[in-house]
């Protein structure tokens, strides 16, 4: 996989500190280093967040260990106030920042398209196609990033992240830790605007070396493949679509891949592009390389046709595929459209099947109880705005809960509604946030709440897992996936630490508590959290197997469906009339069980 | 044995296997000498969730996706979700389904009826289908979880891309070793279901 080739790229060229904070695409980064497990002589762990992430990294790496941040496009924003400021302080040993983009999207709120960090942030930014691209960037990078002093971002896309290929390995370097810090007041210490006018001019001239480095270090980086005055320049993903369909579709062009997008590798591209008659930039997200290309032609004083996204043969959203590349090879009239395969005739297409929350999932409790509890407060489903926050709960949006009413951003969910109540909602609000997600942005927003007053029910879904990525550690750990022995944060006492007006602590499994107090809590003023807590189901039958499941008496069950539009339970099915149990999906919660209203359900114990 | 690029799609629902699956079939390849290429998508929310995984092998693959009918085999490891993926598959290419089904929460709400019976009608009425009943052999192999490598083992007999040498080691590369004996079983008993049904039919 993508991610197990950046690990293994990581490893070869000596990395000594990695951090990162999990997002999918990039997650399995650390989880494969996670794997050599205790002793290693690499720092690898999760961070709270991608900010305190890439600072982990860049601390590392002014001393001149070579270090490594991961992160998720939008972790990328997270990230980005000291990722602008690294680039004027520069490094001393090479640090990799990978930030994994997502067209689709998948699994992102955002097509962000973070090759524009290049010219924001105004450090070098690396593009691979391939697992096997993907390693050897990732050691270029390290080198790259220690000659010309600068971090260099790494950016994939999922289709780069999670693609499986195979991959040669290389040599593996030891660890490049701590070499010596010295004291270097203009160049790490950004609060003189002398030094940091000084240390633009020397970015800018660190950046004029990096397309000679480059090519150095790697020469096949950026590269012409095949001939011709029809020219294709491409990167990432989108290089393989192209290959395989020039090649499929008989199309003689030369194929201009580019691997460093940041900056622009003005002297090549210049060369590659001299005999172009036509040129097709087909890149993923926004044009980005498509306006580098025009500036460059422009400013090389040729006139030649440039298509991509501005003529609307590339698509600006979603991302690319065989098909879509072979009709921009159509709409630029290098194949006829009769060459291109029409897409499937229609088929018929059943319910859909968005993900929902897991059987025996707690946050379904507690949705359900925070429900019941704003009816039993007395006020409408419509009268009680829940803000929600990125994680699995988020899945409460689906039927049939219809629970949350934003997911915006990590941590905003507490933000938000106080906000709302700023505007002057007079009625109340309910912010909820995963246990992870309050770690890593929410603990700021709860302050700002305590510390101005405002009426909010903050409820914590404490699962004492990140559950989404593939459950990787929260500050909660007693131990983390290296084997390293960490001090277990309680959020108990830091949102009291806060200073928050209450704090209940549930369990959502015991529902008619749940309710219970979330109807108080609701009817409280001042800044009110509930945390409950239960662990993830997937973790506890992982940890402890299944005791008992339910199965459904036939003779009793009239099939009204109350159990399945109270709970939404993947496990529950409609068939013949009557629900059933899916057998090898009931984890034997009993919520079904416990909504029917003809005691239609019964235990099974089981071995 | 051929080596121009095969396009498997495999339809399933998340927690079933899919993902297990398609990274046999991708080890195997490599160990086959061939050119290989998936394409997913991870993370735990797609628990429960329509999954797609994209499997490519042949002498040189890039692309570890591909377009709507491309596929030359259509794995489906529950029907609704082969139902579903059905459009990857081209013309003339084979539907290999598992004889389960695992109706939506949607489906539910809506009182929708969905029987295998059906869903196999609507499939074959559109593709050259042929169906295992994998649930009963993964029985009988001693790991109902091993559905997917029933069908990988169908998918193998039917299909010689690849050899049963490498497709055994793959097995034994990725699945947990304590479920590698149930999976290979699982995956022998899958190639005697279809060799047997070949036979009956040819005969």
């Amino acid at each position: 996989m993508g991610n197990e080739a950046i690990a293994r790229g990581f490893v070869e060229a000596g990395v000594s500190v990695v951090s990162g904070y999990p997002g999918t695409p990039s997650s399995e980064v650390i989880a494969t280093l996670h794997e050599f497990g205790v002793g290693s002589e690499i720092y690898v762990e999760w961070a709270v967040n991608e900010r305190v992430a890439f600072e982990i990294a860049y601390g590392a790496a002014i001393s001149g260990a070579r270090a490594a941040a991961t992160m998720k496009a939008p972790g990328a924003s997270v990230a980005l106030d000291p990722l602008i400021s690294s680039a004027y302080g520069g490094v001393e040993g090479g640090l990799v920042v990978l930030v994994a983009d997502d067209p689709g999207p998948h699994t992102t709120q955002t097509e962000q398209d973070n090759r524009w960090l290049g010219p924001l942030a105004k450090l070098p930014v690396l593009s691979p196609s391939s697992p096997q691209e993907a390693k050897d960037l990732a050691v270029t990078a390290f080198d790259l990033s220690e000659e010309l002093k600068l971090p260099v971002i790494l950016r994939t896309t999922t289709r780069v992240n999670h693609a499986v290929g195979d991959v040669v390995l290389g040599p593996v370097r030891p660890p490049q830790r701590f070499r010596e810090f010295r004291k270097n007041i203009p160049r790490f210490v950004r609060a003189g605007m002398v030094f940091n006018l000084e240390r633009h001019r020397w970015l800018n001239s660190r950046l004029e070396l990096a397309e000679d480095t480059l090519s150095k270090l790697y020469p096949s980086a950026n590269r012409v493949e095949g001939s011709g005055e029809l020219c294709v320049v491409t990167e990432g993903a989108a290089y393989n679509y192209v290959k395989e369909v020039l090649e499929e579709l008989g199309v003689e062009a030369s194929v201009v891949k580019l691997s460093l997008l940041y900056p622009p590798p003005v002297k090549f591209l210049g060369e590659a592009l001299r005999s172009c008659r036509e040129v097709l930039v087909v890149e993923e997200l926004d044009p980005y390389l498509e306006a580098v290309v025009k500036k460059l032609l422009h400013e090389l004083g040729r006139r030649v046709p440039v298509y991509g996204k501005d003529s609307g043969y590339v698509p600006k959203e979603g991302e690319l595929s065989r098909r879509l590349v072979a009709e921009a090879l159509a709409s630029a009239g290098w194949v006829p459209k009769a060459a291109i395969s029409s897409p499937a005739k229609a088929l018929p297409s059943p319910s859909p099947r968005p993900p929902p929350m897991c059987p025996g999932c707690p946050h379904r409790n507690t949705y359900i109880a925070l429900l019941l509890a704003i009816a039993r407060a007395g006020y409408g489903r419509d009268e009680v705005p829940i803000f929600g926050d990125i994680g699995c709960y988020a899945l409460s949006f689906q039927p049939p809960f219809e629970a949350i009413w934003t997911e915006h951003s990590m941590g905003a969910s507490i933000s938000m509604a106080m906000g709302l109540k700023a505007a002057g909602y007079g009625k109340p609000v309910v912010a909820t946030i995963g246990d992870s997600t309050l770690f890593h942005a929410g603990l700021q927003p709860l302050l700002e709440a305590v510390h101005k007053r405002v009426d909010v029910l903050v409820v914590v879904l404490d699962n004492s897992v990140v559950a989404m990525t593939g459950h990787q550690s929260t500050p909660a750990w007693g131990t983390t996936e290296s084997g390293r022995r960490a001090k277990p944060v309680s959020i108990e006492e830091v949102v009291r630490a806060i200073g928050v007006d209450r704090v209940y602590v549930i369990d959502p499994y015991d529902l008619d508590l749940a309710v219970e107090v979330l109807t108080k809590a609701l009817k409280e003023a001042g800044v009110r959290v509930v945390v409950a807590k239960h662990p993830c189901a997937l973790m506890e039958v992982r940890a402890r197997g299944v005791s008992r499941r339910y199965r459904v008496v036939e003779s009793r069950c009239t099939g009204c469906l109350a159990c399945v539009r109270v709970t939404g339970c993947p496990a529950l099915y409609y068939s013949n009339g009557k629900v059933r149990v899916a057998e090898e999906d009931c984890v034997g919660c009993g919520l079904c069980a416990r909504f029917c209203p003809y005691n239609a359900f019964e235990v099974v114990e089981v071995g | 044995m051929d080596r121009k690029v095969v396009n498997v799609a495999i339809a399933s629902v998340g927690g079933q296997g899919g993902l297990t699956l398609s990274r046999v079939l991708a080890v195997a390849a490599v160990y086959d000498g061939l050119s290989v290429r998936t394409g997913e998508t991870l993370g735990m929310a797609q628990r429960f969730g329509s999954v797609v995984s994209y499997v490519r092998f042949g002498d040189s693959v890039l692309s570890p996706t591909f377009s709507e009918g491309e596929a030359d085999y259509l794995i489906g490891l529950e029907l609704t979700e082969a139902l579903r993926a059905l459009k990857l598959l081209k013309s003339g290419g084979l539907a290999l389904v598992a004889n389960i089904v695992k109706p939506p929460v949607t489906a539910g709400l809506k009182k929708e009826e969905l029987t295998a019976e059906t869903l196999l009608r609507e499939i074959s009425k559109y593709a050259r289908t042929i169906q295992v009943p994998a649930a009963e052999i993964a029985q009988r192999a001693g790991n109902p979880r091993a559905i997917n490598m029933v069908m990988l083992g169908a998918f193998v007999l039917i299909s010689s891309t690849l050899s049963d040498s490498s497709i055994r080691s793959a097995i034994a590369e990725v699945v947990p070793q304590r479920w590698v004996e149930s999976s290979i079983k699982a995956y022998e008993l899958g190639r005697s279901f279809v060799l047997r049904k070949l036979s009956s039919s040819s005969s």
